[in-house]
């Protein structure tokens, strides 16, 4: 290697006046150039559009089938648990562009925690907060990155959803228009409840600071807590299902949801308290790290 | 300018560093210099707001380091090696935190030139040695082009090319007025690029002085006598305050006498003396002396004190 040793030669007085300074636009750019520059980030998100629009296809043809072995006449096709009565395919087929969710989320919320716990593991965040010593910024741009980026993608992969599922449920007239009754709002939500996702995740990451805990633990939170509440302790006491619904994810899913159960909160109530989530950890995790040595 | 006053770091019930104040001036290299565990890297890292000190306070420049608008641009530091992803390019580590205060791309490829990391500049940084790694810290801390440059352990892992070359950039970015603070276990480190050294053992700061002065005023007077009857030469000295070590059969070396008491005591005992060499106390043995006690991991079956090579005086430059 060579080495050069020619010093930097700026003229000491004129450093003062020009530009460059910290600014929260900055910090975000530099944040965008972090994510995008880590190939395992670029990867996961692409798998996440892939995966998702993937299962997708996978339901759509599955509703297509099912809907063939009705008409013609063969025994009713298993869809959803044993035992259920058998849902109408019409307002399962309008699920479907926000069908990929429940692959989509497990991605995104890896991806979030993996974004700030690896700048401990590696010893990044020291290069981070030397930079932006005041570290809410810091973390607040991180936040609304992986936020952004978890929007843009569950968004578009609902969109690109529609699109593909729509040919394979004309086959059996389950085709819908994008201006059906909350298909739109299915679409965006989609986003909307994976850019959420990436928020309480990275909340996680950055309390407990390790990659590992932090996704067992977004994991714990997201599909087993809600396995455990409504499939095994929920006899315990009457409240406990009730308070199963203000589960992020139990409260998450009203906002993609097409038809609105009974008993369940609405889209707006699911959003908020989901969005509520988000912000206390989001909050703890600002307060925390302005706090604790780096 | 760094300016601390009764900075003291508790974790838990163990003290890092004990209530130390001391000031880093600009237009010279200020070296920091402690055993291992002394409490350098622990000062280091509250200069820069990672950790939040226990008590006291540290300023640069004027202000906390968190209050100025363009940190980087006030102080560059190199902390512990690779603070960086392992996985992303050291060009896109400099571009993502140049982004930060809007440093131009011309300034990334700048440094990468100063610090001769063209070759490997578009590699992963996990990829690198260790000697990388320190070239990319110090890339960083020069981004800004700060006033300030905090340097901890520089030389680690470096070949004898970059030893050389950090030496030259620290006495180069002094010269330039700006205020350097270097730290080092290593005393010979110290005597080739520092001109004041604040001394720490224990979290507390031990000696705060010019190297010259530091070197001065430690370590007793010797001096080297090369004669052919040793024995009758220091019968002439007497014993108060004269110790003795037969190096040779001609060869002595006297502490506490000065030169010219034992060229006297010779002539009086028509002693032939051919070779009479005051010794001036290295760094290493003022330091030593300075942090016997102070040491916080010493290995005991080692004389702590092993001799500390001699250097004859006028040697040093």
């Amino acid at each position: 290697m060579s080495t050069s040793t020619s010093t930097p030669a700026a003229p000491a007085g004129a450093r003062r006046s020009d530009g460059p300074r910290l600014s929260f636009a900055r910090v975000l750019r530099s944040e965008w150039i972090k994510v995008t520059t880590v190939p395992s980030t670029v990867i996961l998100l692409a798998s996440t559009l892939v995966v998702m629009v993937g299962l997708a296809a996978l339901a759509s043809w599955s509703l297509q089938t099912g809907q063939a072995q009705l008409d013609s006449g063969g025994p009713p096709p298993q869809m959803g648990p044993p035992g259920d009565p058998l849902p109408d395919f019409g307002d399962l087929a309008r699920g479907t562009p926000s069908s990929g969710i429940i692959f989509g989320q497990l991605l995104i919320a890896s991806l979030a925690v993996v974004l700030i716990a690896s700048e401990w593991a590696t010893g990044m965040i020291r290069s981070t907060m030397v930079a932006v010593p005041k570290r809410v910024p810091a973390l607040l741009a991180k936040n609304v990155i992986v936020a952004a980026v978890s929007f843009l993608i569950g968004a578009a992969a609902a969109l690109l959803s529609y699109v593909v599922a729509q040919p394979i449920l004309a086959v059996e007239d389950l085709d819908f228009a994008l201006t059906d009754d909350k298909i739109v709002a299915s679409i965006v939500n989609t986003g909307t409840y994976l850019a959420l996702i990436a928020v309480i995740s990275m909340g996680i990451g950055t309390l407990l600071r390790n990659t590992a805990g932090g996704v067992v633990t977004a994991v714990g939170l997201f599909f087993v807590l809600p396995v455990i509440v409504v499939n095994l302790i929920s006899g315990l006491a009457d409240w406990i299902p009730d308070a199963a619904r203000f589960l992020p994810t139990n409260a998450g899913e009203q906002l993609v949801a097409v038809v609105a159960e009974e008993g369940a909160l609405t889209q707006l109530e699911g959003g908020l308290v989901m969005a509520a989530w988000a912000v206390v950890l989001l909050i703890a995790s600002l307060l925390v790290t302005r706090r604790r040595d780096i | 300018m760094i300016e601390a006053q009764g900075l003291f770091k508790r974790y838990g019930d163990k003290t890092a560093v004990n209530g130390i104040s001391f000031t880093v001036h600009p237009g010279k290299v200020t070296g920091f210099l402690g055993p291992n565990g002394a409490g350098k890297s622990t000062t280091m890292r509250m200069i820069v707001g990672l950790d939040t000190p226990s008590a006291g306070s540290v300023s640069v420049n004027g202000r906390r380091y968190a209050e100025h608008r363009a940190p980087l641009r006030e102080v560059g530091a190199l902390l512990e090696a690779k603070a960086f992803h392992t996985k992303r390019s050291a060009y896109n580590h400099l571009r993502a935190m140049a982004a930060t205060h809007g440093i131009p791309n011309s300034r990334v490829h700048e440094v990468i030139e100063m610090t001769g990391l063209g070759p490997v500049a578009k590699k992963r940084v996990g990829g690198f040695s260790m000697g990388m790694g320190q070239r990319l810290g110090i890339a960083v801390a020069m981004l800004g082009d700060p006033q300030t440059v905090i340097l901890d352990e520089p030389v680690n892992g470096l070949d004898p090319e970059g030893v050389q070359w950090i030496r030259h950039l620290a006495r180069g970015l002094a010269a330039e007025g700006r205020t350097v603070f270097l730290s080092s276990h290593l005393m010979s480190e110290m005597a080739m690029t520092a001109d004041h050294l604040i001394v720490i053992g224990r979290g507390r700061i031990i000696a705060d002085a010019p190297v010259s002065e530091i070197i001065a005023g430690r370590g007793q007077l010797r001096t080297r006598v090369r004669t052919d009857r040793p024995s009758e030469l220091l019968a002439a000295l007497g014993g108060d305050g004269t110790t003795s070590t037969l190096l040779e059969p001609d060869l002595l070396e006297i502490t506490g006498p000065d030169p010219r008491r034992i060229a006297e005591a010779a002539l009086r005992q028509q002693v032939l003396v051919y070779e009479l060499t005051p010794l001036q106390a290295s760094l290493e043995e003022a330091y030593m002396e300075l942090t016997a006690s102070e040491v916080e991991y010493s290995s005991h079956d080692l004389p702590l004190g092993a001799r500390a090579q001699d250097v004859p005086e006028g040697s040093r430059s």
